[in-house]
This record gives structure tokens, sequence and C-alpha cells, in this order.
């Protein structure tokens, strides 16, 4: 039987983020009004995500991935939002391999307090979730 | 350095599935630096695979260890008890490393998870280019320090053949000419009256194209 994302209750997502894109110190109310249990690993700098950590995210039952960094051109270490791209890129592409679908893993750069961003990638994330289901080896 | 590239999930994943206890080992050295089996990648790998067989409903225990190198005894033997404890050893090394794991434990398959492919540098972070083929007969003096066997695509002992094209290879567009790289070499180097000299073919029987190759050093053997 194929579950699809409606059968389950929320779909869980875990979100990467420098402290320059994101301050999730209060974890804000736009989680709820997302419908997604979001886990957040806050990072130094977006560089700092290696490819094991997003992996470790979907084994730890992780449906969708999201890694937020700063805007191009204003990493506070230069190119960490670089990197990290690579870094997403590559892991894209051995989930393809591994038979999850890149799709699961995405990238986004934000503005720092730009929760009006943040809601919108989790609603379009959740919204590629209902197409993909949940992760399948969770 | 040893260069070499980490075979495709795919690959992998018909390799293993008969075993349910694998050991993924990578090797700190050579491998590590040309991110095809070091510690990160070894982390990777065996995340990889664990979703890849949960997904096809096989999952198997899949354990991860990185030596130093995996082509000295002195280092093998830390993964002694490790590989005990395994049905089989996925190894990141390269060819010669995967040869002396299979050697010292001979009742374990070990599979190699890694293409080795050349002798080379890191030309720059993230590129690696073959430099070397082991001829056994380096005549790396007399062109400057380039190599017209690894380098020149027709491997060419006595000029260019004049088919480059704005200092690129007419074989591969890709590549530098290595002929037009040792003339301007030789030239700085105010020596390029060498290219004066005839070179004779190449002898490969020095190579590994006259057989496995031994080096014995009666000095170092007590």
């Amino acid at each position: 039987m194929v579950t699809t994302m409606t059968n389950r209750q929320v779909p869980n997502i875990t979100i990467f983020h420098c402290i320059n894109s994101f301050n999730n110190g209060d974890r804000p109310d736009i989680f709820k009004s997302t419908q997604c249990a979001v886990k957040t690993v806050k990072l130094a700098c977006s560089s700092m995500v290696k490819d094991v950590f997003l992996l470790k995210a979907f084994e730890a039952g992780a449906d969708a991935v999201i890694v937020l960094v700063c805007p191009e051109g204003t990493c506070r270490h230069s190119e960490g939002n670089i990197r990290a791209a690579k870094r997403v890129a590559w892991v894209k592409g051995l989930l393809d391999e591994i038979g999850l679908d890149g799709r699961r893993l995405s990238l986004h750069n934000v503005s720092p307090g730009d929760n009006d961003a943040i809601e919108r990638i989790l609603t379009a994330v959740r919204s590629e979730l209902a197409d993909l289901g949940p992760n399948p080896a969770a | 350095m040893i260069v070499g590239e980490q075979k495709k999930i795919d690959e992998i994943k018909k390799l293993i599935v008969p075993y349910k206890k694998l050991l993924v080992l990578g090797c700190g050295t050579c491998v590590k630096t040309c991110f095809a089996g070091g510690e990160d990648e070894v982390a990777t790998l065996s995340s990889a695979l664990r979703l890849c067989l949960k997904k096809d409903g096989s999952p198997a225990e899949i354990s991860e260890l990185t030596i130093e190198r995996q082509c000295e005894d002195e280092f093998i033997q830390e993964a002694a008890h490790d590989i005990s404890r395994c049905d089989a050893v996925l190894s990141l090394a390269c060819g010669a490393g995967v040869q002396a794991i299979a050697k010292r434990f001979p009742r374990v398959p070990v599979l190699p998870g890694v293409n080795t492919t050349f002798i080379g540098i890191l030309e720059k972070h993230g590129i690696f280019t073959e430099e070397c083929v082991g001829c056994g007969d380096c005549k790396l003096g007399i062109f400057g320090g380039v190599c017209p066997i690894a380098r020149c695509s027709k491997k060419l002992l006595n000029g260019p053949c004049g088919g480059s094209r704005n200092g690129k290879c007419e074989i591969d567009p890709e590549t530098d000419c290595a002929w037009q790289l040792i003339i301007e070499r030789l030239t700085a180097l105010g020596q390029l009256d060498n290219l004066r000299k005839y070179i004779a073919p190449t002898d490969w029987r020095t190579s590994n194209a006259g057989g496995p190759r031994k080096l014995v050093r009666e000095d170092h053997i007590i």
C-alpha cells in the first residue's frame, strides 16, 4: 500500500540554518501554521553543513530537509553559502541514486528576519511532499 | 598520490546485497585527499547505503572504520577486531589497499568501493590531474619536469605532433598540450637544447606491461 502524505498527520522536516539567515531562538508560530513537525539545527555558518548531516537527518526520519543560507554576497565567512549550495547539490544527486528523490532536499537564500519567506518555503516543501510521499526509508 | 573515484551507489548495492553485516573501511591517505574514501566519505556512503537498503526493505548492519593506510600491515591490524565482526568488508581504498586487506583476512570477502584511476596531483582544490603512469624509467629531467608519456595523448617523445591549438591537445581540447608545456618549461630553464637529443621508443618492460613488479631492498630486510 502506498502511503501518501495525506495519511500522515504532519510531515517531518529538518531545517539546517546559519545564524545569519534565521533566528530560531523563539521558535516562531510559522511552524505551527504550516502544519509541519520541524526540527532545526543551528550552524555558525551554512558551510558547516556536511553531506553526512543531511543524510543522517533522513535516517532520523525526516521527510524533507531544508538548508537556509544567507543571501548571496552577504555570508560573513565570504563563501560559506556557496560551499553549502555545492554540498546540497551533491547530496541531491546521492538521494536520486538512492531512490529517495533529490527534491526532498532544498536550499534557500533567506535574509535574517524574513519570516514570510520561511513560511513560503515550508508551504512549498509541504506541497512537494504531498507529491513525493513520506520518506520510504524512515 | 593515487587518485580514485567512488563507485556509484547502484554498483555498490549489487556488491553488498548478499551480506547482512558490512564494514565500510576507509583509508586516511590518498583516497581521503581525493574525496573518495576518507573518514567523511565512509560516513556519507554508510548513511546512503543504510537509507538505500532500508528503502528496499532489506536493511543491513553497516559499521564504519577508517585506518591511516590500508596498504601497510601496521595499520591494517587495527581493523582486525571490526573485520572479525562482519560478513564482508567494503574497502574504499585504492586497489592496493583492497588487496592488502584481502590478503591479511582471506576468510572475509573484501569488496572494492572505489575505482582506482591514476597517479596524479591536486592541481587546484577539487581538480586532480594524471601526471605519472609508472613507466619505471623516469626521464623527467630531459623534459623539464613535464612527462610526455603521462601527459601527451600520443605519448610522443621527440617533439609535438603539430596538431595542438591554443595550447590544447587535438585529441582532447580539455587537455593541455604537453609538448607546449615542455617547450615553455625548457625555454624558461635555458635547456631547450635537451630536445636535440633523440629519445628512443619507450621500453615498456620496466612498466606494468612487463608484468607485475616488485621492489626488494635488501638493506631493509632483516
